[in-house]
């Protein structure tokens, strides 16, 4: 704040500028060991001539700065030379003699700090002239293609405010099943033997006389009551509905058993 | 009077219209330098005041009114113009400072070109000060203020900031951004700008001699920032600014191009809209996860289930001063945990229901206790973090799949066995064979 009130009387003094600035005899040498590749006088009207660099090769820029009117050398204030590739960006000072005369080298095997990261893309270089007595003036150089650096450092943290890559969970396979006619086959194996008994039975003559007596039917139907509790056992009960049932049809059995079996047993005796 | 009435509706919207609350609290404390005046940032003072805000005024070494009381943040918010203070009350360490943050009060940090406690505080924040006594000059482009009062572009896309607004001015320092990324930039420096401490043209091989002393090299170029914010975990959010004028009444005024007055006014309000979470706050309402055909919740899942996480998500609008359901965050994800993610998937919006993100994902196969993660972190908004823990249990003896197709020859088997029994017994009970016996027997005796 207080510098800026120590301006303040400086600039009005300088508020009438006194000329532009510009570059003359701005020459630019690639040069690889010691032997000159390319010599090119930049021309500064908008053609901007491409240049590449190799990883050992040096680039040596030559200027002079001067008044617009009059062509008196001057060492203006800010001489940068200011690098821009993909978003990146370097700013370089350049030093200038007392009398205009500017000089820069930028050797690959040492580059310098300002020079940006850069990709496959050229970095266009730029020269930037203020001065506090003249008005400001940049130009556009030329571009430059040097070898690919590594990309700048990253935060460790900087992955998490972006989307990470998605991650699935790899299952492991269903479980395989034997195909069915397989199963079918064996079933029918299991069944062959009722095949058997049922044949054979039909041979015989049997008689039943007493199958719907009402001493035998109760016992009869609870038994076939109780597998069908344990065919709804496995299917749909739990343990404990099935041991309710399972007891209080057991009661049942036990009652109708009795009869059942005295029954039988009178027939025999009565019978006789 | 029906153009009386006319003229109170008027006022009355507009006055509705510039209420603009903060989500956090309304009392701002603001500590001023002896050497600043009240008056010459009315503009930006009476706008907070017009926007609702309480604006309590002290000076550096005033003991009272304490930021902190008890360790409980005593103002919702805190603005630092003090660019020359070297000594502060007891209340006012560094320490104090980022205590306050962590306890979600937000703070404006005036910065200057000389050595304060703040620039200090302001390495801890990632931000690289240039040397003291070095403010950013520009001679770039030709105008006639002094060079270092810059006309800075204001960027158009930033999501806090107005679009379209006119270039602010600017003095002071900037500084070199670390690559933190809880760092928000909001304005940057003129590429062609760069700091010095040089009045004169024939300090430029002073300049040349500070970048080749090699460390930091020259503060200059488009990647120096003069406004950053900064987000912290907790949800306080921090501005520094690398001078005070830009909140000046003198600034706003100025004119940039002819007829075109700086945008310092409302880019001031903008940023220290952000600044009291006003804009870009957002939280977590609710979350839900059940199976997928059920509604409620179970306090433990079944490997291989198919389950429904849901999410609720306002964003705060300060114009109305009240949380609203927001559907337009496209890119967050949903992790599910143990140790590390077994499964990350985007949870999208939910069309047709504002606010509402789910996703549908199959439990992994892995048995253990889970996290449901939800951790959404960019650049500008405040963090979402929700993590619900849930067990995962292998199946239980009667989950398994029943009734397999290789199964059939066991279940006939056993069926065959309980039908032969029953029909043994029914046969065995009904059959008689004694007139048969008898014949044979009376055949036998004939």
């Amino acid at each position: 704040m207080h510098l800026s009130t120590l301006l303040l009387p400086l600039a009005a003094a300088a508020a009438v500028h006194a000329s532009a600035l510009t570059v003359q005899n701005a020459r630019v040498t690639v040069s690889s060991d010691a032997t000159q590749l390319l010599t090119e006088q930049l021309s500064l009207d908008g053609t901007l001539p491409s240049l590449s660099l190799g990883p050992t090769d040096t680039l040596k820029l030559t200027f002079q700065v001067a008044e617009k009117d009059g062509g008196k050398g001057v060492q203006p204030h800010q001489t940068f030379l200011r690098f821009e590739s993909g978003g990146e960006e370097g700013v370089q000072p350049v030093r200038v003699t007392a009398g205009g005369k500017a000089k820069f080298e930028l050797n690959m095997a040492k580059p310098p700090s300002s020079l940006p990261p850069t990709t496959t893309e050229p970095v266009k270089v730029q020269l930037l002239l203020g001065s506090f007595k003249h008005s400001p003036s940049k130009f556009d150089l030329f571009e430059l293609t040097v070898p690919a650096s590594a990309p700048p450092a990253q935060h460790p943290d900087e992955a998490s405010f972006h989307p990470l890559p998605p991650i699935e969970h790899t299952f492991r396979p269903e479980q395989k099943v034997p195909p069915k006619f397989v199963s079918a086959v064996f079933s029918a194996l299991v069944v062959a033997p009722w095949v058997v008994l049922l044949g054979l039975w039909s041979t015989l003559q049997y008689r039943v006389p007493h199958l719907f007596s009402p001493h035998i039917l109760p016992f009869t139907s609870s038994l076939a009551a109780f597998e069908a509790l344990l065919l709804w056992y496995w299917v749909d009960l739990k343990l404990g509905q099935v041991l309710l049932y399972g007891a209080i049809l057991g009661v049942v059995t036990a009652v109708t058993g009795k009869q059942a079996l005295g029954a039988a047993g009178d027939w025999r005796l009565g019978k006789r | 009077m029906f153009r009386i009435c006319q003229l109170l509706l008027l006022t009355f919207c507009l006055a509705i219209g510039s209420y603009a609350r903060s989500s956090t609290g309304d009392s701002v404390l603001v500590i001023l330098d002896p050497s600043l005046s009240k008056d010459n940032f009315s503009i930006f003072f009476k706008g907070l005041e017009e926007q609702g805000y309480e604006l309590t005024f002290r000076a550096p070494k005033d003991v009272a009114p304490a930021i902190m009381q008890d360790d409980v943040a005593s103002f919702a918010h805190v603005i630092l113009f003090t660019p020359e203070t070297k000594t502060y009350a007891k209340d006012i360490t560094p320490q104090s400072l980022v205590d306050l943050l962590s306890k979600n009060t937000n703070v404006i940090f005036a910065l200057g070109s000389k050595q304060t406690p703040l620039t200090s505080l302001a390495y801890e924040f990632s931000l690289i000060l240039p040397p003291p006594g070095t403010p950013l000059i520009s001679h770039f482009p030709e105008r006639d203020t002094p060079a270092t009062v810059i006309p800075i572009e204001v960027p158009s896309d930033h999501a806090a900031l107005t679009s379209g607004l006119s270039p602010v001015w600017y003095s002071g320092v900037s500084f070199a951004l670390g690559n933190n990324p809880l760092l928000v930039p909001f304005l940057n420096a003129p590429p062609e700008s760069f700091a010095a401490d040089t009045t004169e043209d024939s300090g430029a091989d002073a300049l040349v001699e500070a970048a080749e002393k090699g460390g930091e090299g020259l503060w200059a170029g488009k990647d120096m920032s003069v406004v950053t914010g900064f987000q912290t975990i907790d949800g306080g959010r921090a501005l520094f600014v690398g001078g005070v004028e830009l909140f000046s009444d003198e600034f706003a005024k100025k004119e940039v191009t002819k007829g075109v007055e700086a945008g310092n006014a409302q880019f001031a309000r903008d940023v220290a809209a952000w600044t009291f979470q006003e804009s870009l706050v957002l939280r977590v309402d609710s979350l839900m996860h059940h199976r997928v055909n059920e509604t409620t919740p179970r306090d433990q899942y079944t490997t291989n289930d198919r389950v429904v996480y849901t999410t609720h998500i306002s964003k705060y609008n300060p114009k109305l001063n009240a949380w609203e359901p927001y559907s337009g965050i496209q890119d967050m994800q949903l992790e599910f945990t143990m140790l590390d993610p077994h499964i990350r998937t985007a949870l999208p919006p939910v069309p047709g229901s504002p606010g509402t993100y789910s996703v549908e994902f199959r439990v992994p196969d892995r048995h253990g206790v889970f996290k449901f993660v939800v951790n959404y972190k960019r650049k500008g908004w405040t963090h979402l973090h929700s993590s619900t823990t849930v067990p995962v249990v292998p199946p239980r003896h009667d989950e398994y799949p029943r009734f397999l197709s290789a199964a059939w020859p066991y279940y006939i088997g056993a069926i065959s066995t309980s039908a032969g029994f029953v029909l043994f017994s029914a046969l065995w009970l009904a059959g008689d064979d004694r007139d048969l016996k008898k014949k044979k027997t009376a055949k036998a005796t004939e």
